[in-house]
């Protein structure tokens, strides 16, 4: 669990975006590292969404972040379309980069608060050199309307005046704006009530019809991601444990912390044992992880071997690739 | 004098959540009028119909030798005569110069050094901000003192070292608020777009420093003022006529003449403390959303205790909650009944801003906000604690009844050990030796799941994980054994696996202590999973109750069913459409005439706008709804 390997990795040209082996450390005083993200491989293609999911402290978030080349990694590779960007620098990483765009956890402090919707909206614009003009005003009307924010005076309103849901639609308008091919959601609807959560996973799937959109979701929230991925991978403390179809994944679970995950669903009934069985004790220190397979010491099935000798991703099924000695 | 526009608060739109300004004070306006017309004095001081400051009255005639304040000099006169009034206005030319040159250049390159030093971070900020420390710590005095023996105190001089003794104020400040607003998503958002880093700080982080900049360069711009008079006080003053200089000119004549030292350190006074009060008021605007300060705790008045009709140990009867806000008073519980019975869990769900967690606070009078108002009746085991006395009250909270909130690290002292923290709840409400209570502070820790408890139990919260922390709010809240327990999201901050962890928890340690249970939380599935019972609550009131299964498996109303439709299920197709709930909840100010949810509800119709729905029963469910049980069943 919690492995590495790549095995999982597809070919072919619908591939869009390819992550292979990225590492990912932050420094954490005293000479010490945290192993955010450890040797993670994943492919995203064309038009598809891949859904993250994964407690606190497993690297989802970094991983999303590393790829947006927000944070450095240590090593490892990022493709998009089969251009490197992990080299890039300067100007030649931005104009890569505008072809990806990221939606953040909280909407509200995703907005400079002193500026105006319309101005928050046409920035991408702006930042790419479009002049103010007939031509920029069209299309950031255009993406408002999309997003459901068309109307009188939208435009020339503030964030605060806005509640979280339509928050996130401005931000959702601001990077689609730059007709990217790739979104980035970080969490995109943890911070938002249930009703309005359905009504941004309903917008994000128009979204991705109307503007041919491949996503990268990820969550925490289990049922939210099945909702919404067509694939799906788990990861546990910077390790990917399983990556697999979002049914099979959710149907036969085959790693023991997909398993345990899926089993702390309050009131769900997929016939799993209860989670206490299935998972023990608290998440390691990412500083220093456990030897061989990182979840072996909450594992129920965990032995000596995975002590010592981690696990690589290897196919149990059509599509389904799990990192675990025993699955 | 400027006039506060009072916006007769409108009825705040549903979608906008629009605040309303702070109003600014009588001080403020004062203090604002005060500086305008130093300025003005000292723009305008050569075109005022004034007496020369320079000429000498008893050569003129004009003006006796230390003539008293009066009708012909309205400030008197000095040793010469000079009328001291237009000496005064003269005076405030140079201190205006001195202290918007220095506040200018200094400020300037003090905001500019500081957002770098906060958003660049690393290196150049250690080295910034060294150099900053050690300017702080130079007596800026002696230094003064050393340039006015080399070149003199001229204006050329002081206000270029002024100027860079003030930047590392500024600096400091605007460093701070860098940082934290560095922090929040909008910079890795304009990063991701690509914006360079000097885009990034000109258009997303100056605009928002700069308020707090301008509120310090306020104080500042006053304390340059003061700074001028102290050194003309010492003797360094500059070689123009200032308030400090006639300050320090008449402070030799102090019994002779008191009006020549008291009126110029009024004037000076007045004036710094004006710029102190209009740089704490720009200080407030900075916030563009309300703040609401203040903590308190209502003693209500004297009402007839009336014991519970029912067996229910929390028994509440029509609670209305209210509390005043800039845009009208909210009543954010609304006629809410409801009883718990010992040894069951009520899960209260609901949206933000539908009353839930104000309904929990109800009963236990803690509250936020200040003002709030309580009606109605909150019986716990045979106490109304809205009319039971302060005392009597307090030795239920913490006792009788345990409360666990969201935050476990906001609800635990930080500088405290977890043991005394504990042993602190059970020596407040009772007769136990110190030891004794740290022997059960450590069972407690251990019932609570907490591995190794004889050496956690000297920990301090940080050292603990999230987890952890909040099974310790839950050994205190069941410290005292209390029969009722209130939990408000109480596993939201949580993962879920240690979200099934510390539900689990609850459910075995309620069926150990024989407890009544309310869980509030927005989460559909936790109370599916954890709740015996379900209380649904919309714009202040609960529209459906009853047994989980019966509401969840056969949900009345059309909230209800709108909300379990809204949810992702792990048994509907993938990529199911949800069926969101369009609009916005319905304003607590001023709540829709009829039915709350009317305005939101597909199959709303007349009645549903105009009449309240009356409380309905099928079966163990209870419901407010015109047109009930028309979804499908789940």
């Amino acid at each position: 669990m919690a492995g590495t390997g790549s095995a999982h990795l597809r070919t072919g040209d619908d591939i869009v975006l390819r992550v292979r082996d990225l590492v990912v450390e932050f420094p954490a005083g005293k000479g010490q590292v945290v192993h955010a993200v450890s040797g993670v491989s994943v492919d995203v293609a064309q038009g598809e969404t891949l859904g993250v999911v994964g407690e606190s402290g497993c690297g989802k978030t970094t991983l999303g972040r590393a790829v947006m080349r927000l944070q450095d990694a240590r090593s490892g590779s990022v493709e998009f379309r089969d251009h490197e960007l992990t080299g890039l620098e300067g100007s030649e990483l931005a104009r890569k980069r505008r072809d990806m765009q990221m939606i953040f956890q909280d909407p509200v402090s995703s907005l400079n608060p002193r500026r105006r919707v319309r101005d928050l909206v046409r920035e991408g614009l702006e930042i790419w050199g479009s002049q103010p003009g007939p031509f920029t005003d069209a299309r950031v009307e255009e993406i408002m309307e999309a997003v459901g924010l068309g109307g009188e005076g939208v435009g020339e309103r503030r964030p605060h005046e806005f509640s979280g849901g339509q928050c996130q639609r401005i931000c959702i308008a601001r990077a689609l704006v730059m007709d990217p091919e790739v979104l980035i959601l970080d969490e995109p609807v943890s911070a938002l009530d249930v009703s309005v959560q359905a009504q941004i996973l309903n917008l994000l799937e128009d979204l991705k019809a109307d503007f041919g959109l491949t996503m990268v979701f990820v969550s925490h929230d289990l049922a939210v991601v099945r909702n919404v991925s067509d694939r799906v991978m788990v990861m546990y403390l910077g390790k990917v444990c399983e990556v697999a179809d979002t049914q099979p994944l959710f149907d036969t679970p085959a790693h023991p912390y997909t398993r345990a995950l899926l089993a702390s669903i309050p009131g769900h009934e997929l016939g799993l044992s209860d989670a206490s069985t299935l998972i023990s004790g608290e998440l390691p220190s990412p500083i220093e992880p456990p030897s061989g397979c990182r979840f072996r010491t909450r594992c129920p099935l965990a032995t000596n071997r995975c002590a010592v000798e981690e696990p690589e991703l290897r196919e149990v099924a059509v599509g389904q690739f799990v990192a675990c000695h025993y699955a | 004098m400027a006039t506060v526009e009072t916006n007769a608060a409108p009825i705040p739109e549903a979608k906008s959540f629009a605040p309303e300004r702070p109003k600014m004070g009588v001080v403020f306006w004062t203090s604002v009028s005060w500086i305008l017309l130093v300025i003005a004095a000292a723009v305008l001081a050569d075109l005022l119909p004034l007496r020369d400051p320079d000429a000498l009255g008893i050569r003129t005639g004009e003006i006796q030798r230390f003539e008293s304040p009066g009708v012909n000099a309205w400030f008197g006169g000095d040793g010469q005569g000079r009328d001291l009034f237009a000496q005064i206005v003269h005076g405030a030319r140079p201190a205006m110069v001195l202290s918007a040159a220095v506040t200018l250049i200094g400020g300037s390159l003090g905001v500019l050094i500081g957002v770098v030093a906060g958003y660049v971070r690393g290196r150049t900020d250690a080295v910034i901000m060294g150099i900053a420390e050690i300017m702080f710590a130079f007596p800026a005095i002696v230094l003064l003192f050393a340039v006015g023996a080399i070149w003199g105190i001229t204006m050329a001089i002081l206000i270029p070292v002024m100027a860079v003794l003030a930047v590392p104020s500024y600096a400091r400040i605007v460093r701070g608020v860098t940082i934290a607003v560095a922090e929040r998503d909008f910079v890795d958002a304009a990063r991701a777009m690509g914006a360079s880093q000097s885009r990034v700080v000109i258009k997303e982080l100056l605009p928002l420093v700069a308020l707090p900049a301008i509120a310090f360069g306020f104080l500042g711009f006053g304390l340059v003022i003061a700074t001028e008079g102290a050194l003309a006080f010492l003797g360094l003053g500059l070689e123009q006529r200032t308030w400090g200089s006639l300050i320090a000119g008449g402070q030799g004549l102090i019994r002779e003449a008191p009006h020549l030292a008291l009126i110029p350190a009024t004037a000076m006074f007045l004036t710094i403390m004006a710029f102190n009060y209009v740089g704490d008021g720009v200080r407030e605007l900075i916030d563009p959303r309300p703040i609401v300060v203040g903590r308190k705790r209502r003693a209500d008045g004297p009402r007839p205790t009336t014991a519970s009709a029912s067996d229910a140990l929390l028994s509440i009867r029509d609670l209305r909650t209210s509390f005043p806000t800039p845009g009208g008073v909210v009543t954010a519980v609304d006629g809410v009944s409801l009883d718990v019975r010992t040894g069951r869990t009520l899960g209260v769900v609901g949206e933000s801003g539908s009353g839930k967690t104000m309904l929990l606070r109800s009963i236990t009078g803690a509250f936020p906000v200040v003002g709030v108002q309580r009606e109605g009746r909150v019986v716990v085991d045979g106490t109304d604690l809205l009319s039971a006395s302060p005392a009597s009250r307090s030795a239920m909270l913490g006792n009788e009844i345990g409360v666990i909130s969201q935050n476990p690290l906001s609800a635990l002292n930080p500088v405290r050990t977890v043991g005394s923290q504990l042993v602190e709840v059970m020596r407040v409400h009772r007769a136990i030796s110190k030891a004794a209570a740290r022997a059960r502070a450590i069972e407690l820790l251990e019932q609570v799941g907490i591995p190794r408890p004889g050496r956690r139990v000297d920990m301090y919260p940080h050292q603990l994980s999230g987890g952890m922390q909040q099974r310790v709010t839950i050994a205190i809240a069941l410290a005292n054994e209390p029969r009722l327990l209130l939990a408000d999201e109480p596993t939201t901050a949580l993962d879920v696996t240690i979200q099934d962890q510390i539900l689990r928890l609850l459910a075995s340690l309620g069926d150990e202590y024989n407890m009544a249970v309310v869980l509030v939380t927005h989460d559909l599935s936790v109370v599916r999973g954890w709740a015996d019972d379900v209380a649904v609550m919309y714009g202040g009131q609960i529209v459906e109750s009853g047994p989980t299964s019966a509401v969840f498996g056969d949900p009345q109303h059309r909230y209800t069913q709108a909300l379990l439709e809204s949810t992702p299920r792990l048994d509907l197709p993938i990529h199911s459409r949800l069926a969101a709930i369009e609009g916005q909840p319905p304003s607590l100010v001023a709540p829709p005439a009829g039915c709350r949810f009317a305005d939101r509800c597909a199959g709303a119709d007349e009645r549903c706008r105009s009449e309240v729905p009356v409380l309905e029963r099928l079966g163990s469910v209870e419901f407010r709804c015109w047109h009930p049980g028309q979804g499908e069943a789940r």
